[in-house]
């Protein structure tokens, strides 16, 4: 037991919490695993949380103080900046394609598809929002007429969806109306204490660390070295901690998933319903993930690094992937991100510090793709043909959305409101896709991480730091 | 050419063209989007800025400030006595500027309408500030030195109102240092001894936005205030005189009384004389702006020319360049209850001494700083709840006041060390009959 690799063991208790999940429900026991059992897997994300905020901290000031020179950094920062954007355009690109291609909204029944039309025309009216994007006008023709009474009476909200509808959607109305150069704005602390104090608020903690970091380099070194000392050593501290808790992992994740399972449904009859109720959106959703990370993101550091090893880029990974799977937090995540990052692939300390907490924050191509794919697929699924013009308008405010959503906890949803207001469709389609966002944000939280990873490794590659490691 | 300029300059510069942008948007409505969308998220950021770096300012300098005051005054009788003289002198300017600046009331010197405006530009709650006063009404007499003592340490650092909480951590923490084994003290304070020259050099790369987040600070000020009327600008600038004067009136005070009578009651030496000889120092203090730059002077015309000992002057005027900052304080007195009445808040009296508490202590720290006379503010804003986004009020004469304080600030040490020096006994008369007038 003992001499397995640790993702291996990762792998052992993501099987065992899902089997545990459907026999538990299946006997009856949900009730004992989500007291006694779930609360493991609560732990197991904060312990990782209040890791992440002093690690990246500390790393980012550890890893800039050990430059030589500062002016290094801004290449660093504009070729960091620039291969998370690339990556994001990729992914959204790879979602387009499949959306496009697969088509899930056309697998509905004609009529419904229909009645979704029509109702989405009476919206529009209601808001005095002119003609839909496409510019036809199903209300006005005679054809359609017979299904205007049933699309009129559409599917009530329960009164829970709508409340949780409307607050996201303040939410999203905030983040329209402020200036252009607000995220900018936010990225300054007003009070770096709190800012530390707030999972929320990482990007200052990072501008904040950038910042001290780069005027530790331009102090004399005989003045900071006491600075610099500390640091280093409540760093290597936090990176211990992390590799404590990871030995608890397989455990965790065993206890995070069959909590997470367990919450989703009573039996596990119901967990297939709501797979099946969505599938041909999942599963385009989710073959454009698996495209992203086992194609796309492989094939760039084929091309753009020559020792590319396949499996070993995956073995290596692995652990930071499972755990972005079981607690679909790309912060969370981040320490140990990290460690396989620096002790699996190689990359410096003083990249991977630099870049891979930027990315944890900023660089969302997994989240990017979801946006791409599921507002196409609402369309679809609304009749609405959306031409490659209107498409790419979609792909640039969701790329820009993913990029602002950085500050907006449970981003993804709220950022999608954002996206389809911006297109004239109705934001409270989101409802739609509710029911299975809990298990493909999982999936988006590894596409997102393994992004980090490879673009931590490119720069690395790029800076000539990238050191092989068996 | 435009990097040579020195700092200060860039900042006048920054201020006047945001002053004339902001009026020649008012003619152009269609640019004021602009400005605000744009221009006005320079400003905010460098406010941000400062603010971001106020809390560990205070703790790592005034650890450090205590530390080493408190080693000097173990070492000498002399230390102890100029340390109460400059608190005197502090608390005495704090008490001139805040007389003056009740009695002028510069602030109501904006019309109502303005005020109101401005109320609501920075969101300051009215019915909450009343609601606060209830509540300061029915406490007991001692609860403001309650409220001094932090119940959570980080929970007092997280919020800026909370400054004087961090401000008497960081005293209680300097003295421990003292107390403890040298040994055991130094990585202690040796870290944070570096800690704090990092975040003064913060300090230093968030100034040199200084002339840019002035610029969109005033312009957009401009904007928001006057909208589409420009005789509402005019007012502000009306408005913003007087409070210049009465700054400069408070500071007077100081030179032409204080420090006259300090020097007759418990010194040897002719007012006329000091002033004669120190003219050179004062002037040099009046252009650059820095204590520190002007210390080399100050020292020699104290010494050459007023006749002050070698030991005495080389204490206590680098110790009164870095703590004892009597313009500086009065200045804040001033700018804090100026930004309060143009908002239309009521400070009770409680919040006034909050205010000159926290300007004194932070100044024990702060003072050695560049720029650290916006951060102190900003603390001083936040520590009695006044949005410190009105600094953008008063950034227009900030410069020239500057000037003037910096002079103050000289004066103050000089009459101090002239002070210390006659009553140790210290003081060559014959230098003075000599070389006052060189």
């Amino acid at each position: 037991m003992k001499k397995l690799p640790l993702h291996t063991k990762i792998v052992i208790g993501l099987v065992l919490g899902v089997i545990w999940a459907f026999a538990s429900s299946s006997l009856g026991w949900n009730e004992f695993t989500i007291n006694w059992i779930d609360p493991f897997g609560t732990i197991f994300i904060r312990l990782l949380k209040f890791i992440a905020v002093p690690l990246v901290l500390f790393s980012i000031i550890n890893g800039i103080s050990g430059l030589s020179d500062v002016s290094s950094l801004g290449r660093l920062g504009a070729k960091t900046i620039f291969a998370y954007m690339i990556t994001t355009f990729l992914a959204i690109g790879v979602g387009l394609l499949f959306v496009n291609v697969i088509k899930p909204g056309s697998h509905v029944d004609e009529t419904q598809r229909i009645k979704n039309r029509l109702s989405y025309e009476i919206w529009l009216q209601d808001n005095n929002m002119g003609l839909s994007q496409d510019g036809k006008s199903f209300l006005s023709d005679p054809e359609y007429n017979k299904f205007l009474t049933e699309a009129q009476s559409e599917r009530e909200m329960s009164e829970q969806e709508r409340k949780n509808l409307e607050d996201k959607m303040a939410k999203a109305e905030e983040t329209k109306e402020s200036s252009p150069l607000q995220f900018v704005v936010d990225m300054v602390p007003e009070n770096i204490i709190l800012s530390i104090s707030n999972n929320q608020l990482m990007l200052q903690v990072i501008f904040f660390a950038i910042f001290f970091g780069v005027t530790i380099v331009l102090l004399p070194k005989e003045t900071v070295a006491p600075v610099v000392g500390f640091v280093d050593a409540v760093n290597s501290v936090f990176l211990k901690m992390v590799d404590i808790v990871m030995k608890a992992a397989p455990f965790f994740v065993f206890a995070l998933l069959a909590g997470v399972v367990a919450k989703m449904a009573d039996t596990p009859a119901e967990v297939f319903e709501i797979f099946l109720g969505l599938g041909s959106y999942s599963l385009t959703l989710l073959g454009g993930l698996f495209f992203v990370v086992f194609v796309m993101y492989p094939l760039i550091l084929k091309i753009l690094t020559k020792d590319f090893s396949y499996t070993g880029f995956f073995k290596k990974m692995s652990p930071a992937q499972f755990l972005a799977f079981s607690t679909s937090s790309s912060a969370a995540t981040l320490p140990v991100t990290m460690e396989c990052v620096e002790k699996g692939l190689g990359v410096p300390r003083k990249i991977s510090s630099f870049v891979l907490p930027i990315g944890a924050t900023v660089n969302m191509d997994g989240t990017s793709l979801h946006q791409a794919v599921a507002v196409i697929f609402m369309a679809q699924l609304h009749f609405i043909d959306l031409t490659i013009g209107q498409q790419l308008t979609i792909v640039l405010t969701a790329s820009l959305a993913s990029i602002g959503a950085a500050a907006v906890p449970s981003a993804g949803l709220i950022m999608m409101i954002v996206v389809l207001q911006s297109v004239g469709l109705n934001p409270a389609w989101v409802a739609i896709i509710f029911p299975v966002d809990r298990f493909l944000d999982m999936c988006r939280t590894v596409v997102n991480v393994t992004g980090d990873a490879t673009v931590s490794t490119l720069i690395a590659k790029s800076e000539g730091e990238l050191t092989p490691v068996d | 050419m435009i990097k040579r300029l020195p700092l200060h300059t860039k900042i006048l510069i920054g201020m006047t063209l945001g002053l004339v942008f902001g009026m020649i948007c008012i003619q152009f409505p269609s640019l004021s989007g602009f400005t605000i969308d744009y221009i006005k998220p320079i400003g905010t950021i460098f406010i941000r800025g400062l603010k971001m770096i106020a809390v560990p300012l205070v703790l790592a300098s005034l650890i450090i400030g205590v530390a080493n005051i408190g080693d000097i005054s173990k070492l000498t009788r002399m230390g102890g006595k100029t340390l109460l003289i400059f608190i005197v002198t502090t608390i005495i300017s704090i008490t001139i500027g805040l007389s003056i600046v009740a009695i002028v009331k510069p602030g109501h010197k904006l019309p109502e309408e303005t005020r109101t405006n401005l109320m609501e530009l920075y969101d300051t709650n009215a019915a909450g500030k009343i609601d606060f006063a209830e509540q300061v009404k029915s406490r007991g007499p001692l609860q403001p030195l309650v409220d001094m003592v932090p119940d959570n340490i980080f929970l007092a650092t997280t919020s800026n109102s909370a400054m004087l909480q961090v401000v008497f951590f960081a005293i209680i923490i300097g003295i421990a240092l003292l107390k403890v084994p040298k040994e055991k003290g130094a990585p202690v304070i040796a870290f944070f001894d570096g800690l704090n020259d990092v975040i003064v050099k913060v300090v230093e790369f968030i100034m040199l936005i200084a002339p840019y987040g002035v610029f969109g600070l005033i312009a957009s000020l401009m904007i928001e205030i006057a909208g589409d009327d420009p005789s509402k600008a005019w007012e502000l600038l009306y408005a913003l005189l007087w409070y210049s004067l009465t700054v400069i009136a408070g500071m007077l005070i100081m030179m032409v009384a204080i420090y006259p009578l300090l020097l007759k009651m418990f010194s040897t030496v002719n007012v006329l004389d000091f002033f004669k000889g120190m003219r050179p120092a004062m002037l040099l203090g009046f252009s650059t702006s820095s204590s520190t730059a002007t210390l080399p002077v100050t020292m020699e015309r104290v010494e050459k020319h007023l006749g002050v000992s070698e030991e005495v002057a080389s204490f206590v005027l680098p110790l009164g360049a870095t703590i004892n900052m009597n313009g500086t304080s009065l200045y804040q007195g001033v700018s804090a209850i100026f930004i309060a009445q143009a908002l239309g808040l009521d400070l009770s009296l409680g919040s006034q001494l909050m205010i000159v508490l926290t300007a004194t202590l932070a100044a024990v720290g702060t003072a050695g700083v560049p720029g650290a006379g916006l951060v102190m503010l900003v603390i001083v804003l936040e520590a009695v709840g006044i949005p410190a986004a009105g600094i953008a009020l008063i950034m227009a004469p900030e410069r020239i006041l500057d000037m003037i304080r910096t002079m103050i600030n000289i004066s103050g040490d000089a009459a101090v060390s002239v002070v210390v020096a006659s009553s140790e006994n210290a003081i060559d008369k014959e230098v003075i009959k000599e070389h006052v007038n060189d």
